[in-house]
């Protein structure tokens, strides 16, 4: 598919003799939302560390954009427009909740030594709108109040939430989540796929996400890609993946088939 | 503005700075140049190691490096102190930066062993690379003249120290409130994600390494002059613990915590200069009890007790939580 914007190409992994990725394809398009799921060790965060920058694969390429971004720095690759969020908190326990989300511009800024230490114009000016940017996406998500607080001083559903948003605010064309439904309550996870649904309308982005709340990776992703053992063994809209017959043996598994037929 | 907040105690401090020589007898005017010069000292190791986290024990072998490049520029080369001084510094800024190559690989304890067993390399090369540092025994710098303007050594020295913390100051603080200090911050709290958000770990550590790396060079340069002596017992391990409790005592990540640690240590340092033993004693209790009862130092005390003293990129104390967000006006309690 070359009007892919998110391209993995038979990529492959192997930590100490233990194949993790074999030969793995993905082909995300432009404003979907793809999930990845598969049992636990299937080799999905390993993927998105591969996608990231974090692992180099030993076989196999990935393009963003049509560029490859296989083994280059991690912080090259979000500065092409990547961006990711982690299955645990990741917030910087040292700074407000504001300046986290200002961080998140900063591959897009580019204040030197000079201009930031001699607080030059040129440097207040892209601060100042690293600020802005940053309040807005606060009340994106609605979570204004929080501003000045310490990152630490949030619940963990509220630091997930506000590391999609320091991802988003850098401009991604491709956000990967890494199970960014654990720790939210009962409330916001009902509003989740509006949530991801609005990110993707308004911001314009592509999302992938690893998910284990299976109702809400069946409402709101377009395709599914399921990964057993580092191999992909089916790919498609939820309705066709949740049914095949692949996938309920190696995934959810005879319970719940079970429990399915009954229902 | 709060009456006792940062920028009026500070404020007071340079004012006090300000007239201090013709206050003070010649005694408490070396005290406290070697206090603004221990300023310089603190502010580069807590850009390094309270800001950006790394662990590393090298300052006090910058500090002699900056002290060494300014006074063998002078003595070998013949150098005058104004080309001396800015290179001694920058020898040592290039070291700094130097060593940030391990810390890309390193952290924590390996960073800290490693950075260490660079400092007693130091020590070593001090002490044994005798045909050009003289050794053991140390060596005179040549004393330096500030004329044309009508100042004695002491007074000219001062002032210039005086005003390198002033600008320093003003540029360490710009600096971590800019990207550039929560790109240090980032790296610290994790270097992962801040990696992730487009943060090059290489760039960033290096950056600290070498900023750290002037500063000591700067305050090194400084020290030689004032001493008119250099020999390699002021660079040694006790050096660096000094400075680290400085920055522990002051405050982890914060610039004007840096001023205050300095501040307080020297001035207790001194003023138990008559009983040599008991100096390292009471030092020892001090660090610990700070670490123990105050791990957000001065400036984390002042920050809960004190209106105005909040900074950005505050660093509360470890461990203690800010209470827990309370429900919006809604009444709708988010997760």
């Amino acid at each position: 598919m070359s009007d892919a914007l998110l391209s993995v190409r038979g990529v492959s992994v192997t930590f100490g003799g233990v194949k993790v990725l074999n030969g793995v394809d993905l082909d995300v398009k432009p404003g979907e939302i793809r999930g990845l799921i598969g049992p636990n060790g299937a080799g999905k965060t390993t993927l998105l560390n591969v996608i990231c920058g974090i692992h180099s694969p030993q076989q196999g390429d990935v393009l963003l954009d049509g560029v490859s971004i296989a083994g280059r720095k991690p912080s090259d690759i979000a500065r092409l427009g990547l961006g990711r969020t982690f299955q645990t908190s990741q917030l910087f326990r040292g700074m407000s909740v504001l300046e986290n989300l200002m961080t998140g511009r900063h591959h897009r800024t580019k204040a030197g030594l000079i201009a930031a230490s001699l607080n030059l114009r040129s440097y207040r000016e892209e601060e100042e709108q690293a600020e802005e940017a940053a309040r807005r996406s606060l009340e994106f998500f609605g979570m204004s109040e929080f501003a000045e607080r310490p990152g630490s001083a949030l619940s963990f559903g509220q630091q997930r939430v506000i590391e999609i948003a320091r991802t988003l605010i850098g401009d991604p064309k491709v956000v990967l989540l890494d199970e960014p439904a654990v720790g939210l309550s009962i409330n916001r996870l009902a509003e989740f796929d509006a949530l991801l649904r609005r990110i993707r309308d308004e911001k314009g982005v592509t999302l992938i996400l690893i998910e284990h709340v299976i109702r809400l990776v069946m409402d709101v992703c377009d395709q599914v890609t399921v990964l057993s053992s580092g191999s992909r063994i089916a790919e498609g809209p939820p309705d066709l993946v949740r049914n095949d017959p692949a996938v309920i043996e190696a995934y959810i598994g005879k319970d719940l088939r079970a429990r399915h037929s009954a229902s | 503005m709060a009456l006792f907040g940062r920028h009026n105690v500070l404020l007071a401090m340079l004012l006090f700075a300000a007239v201090a020589p013709s206050l003070l007898n010649a005694y408490y005017v070396f005290v406290a140049n070697t206090i603004l010069i221990y300023v310089l000292l603190a502010i580069g190791l807590n850009i390094l190691v309270g800001c950006a986290g790394q662990l590393a024990f090298a300052n006090a072998a910058m500090f002699g490096i900056g002290a060494y490049g300014t006074g063998l520029l002078q003595v070998q080369l013949g150098w005058p102190f104004w080309l001396a001084f800015p290179s001694g510094a920058i020898i040592a800024t290039t070291v700094g930066l130097a060593l940030s190559l391990p810390a890309l690989r390193l952290s924590g304890l390996y960073l800290a062993l490693s950075t260490l067993a660079f400092a007693q390399f130091t020590q070593w090369v001090f002490l044994h690379w005798e045909s050009v540092t003289f050794g053991a025994g140390g060596f005179k710098t040549p004393s330096i003249s500030f004329a044309p303007l009508p100042v004695s050594k002491t007074l000219g020295l001062y002032y210039l120290s005086l005003l390198l913390v002033i600008i320093l100051f003003f540029l360490a603080q710009n600096l971590m409130r800019s990207r550039i200090g929560r790109a240090f911050v980032a790296v610290r709290d994790g270097d992962i994600a801040a990696q992730s958000l487009g943060v090059d770990l290489l760039r960033y550590k290096a950056l600290a390494f070498g900023i750290s790396g002037f500063y000591a060079g700067i305050a090194g340069g400084l020290y030689s002059a004032m001493l008119n002596f250099v020999s390699p017992e002021g660079f040694d391990l006790f050096q660096m613990v000094i400075q680290k409790a400085m920055v522990v005592v002051g405050g982890l990540g914060s610039i004007a915590g840096s001023i205050l640690g300095a501040t307080a240590l020297v001035s207790v340092l001194e003023a138990l200069r008559a009983v040599k033993g008991f100096q390292e004693i009471v030092f020892g209790a001090i660090l610990v009890s700070f670490i123990i009862f105050m791990p957000g130092g001065i400036i984390g005390f002042l920050k809960a007790k004190v209106r105005g003293w909040e900074e950005p990129l505050h660093r509360g104390p470890p461990g203690k939580r800010v209470p827990i967000a309370t429900p919006s006006q809604s009444g709708e309690v988010r997760s």
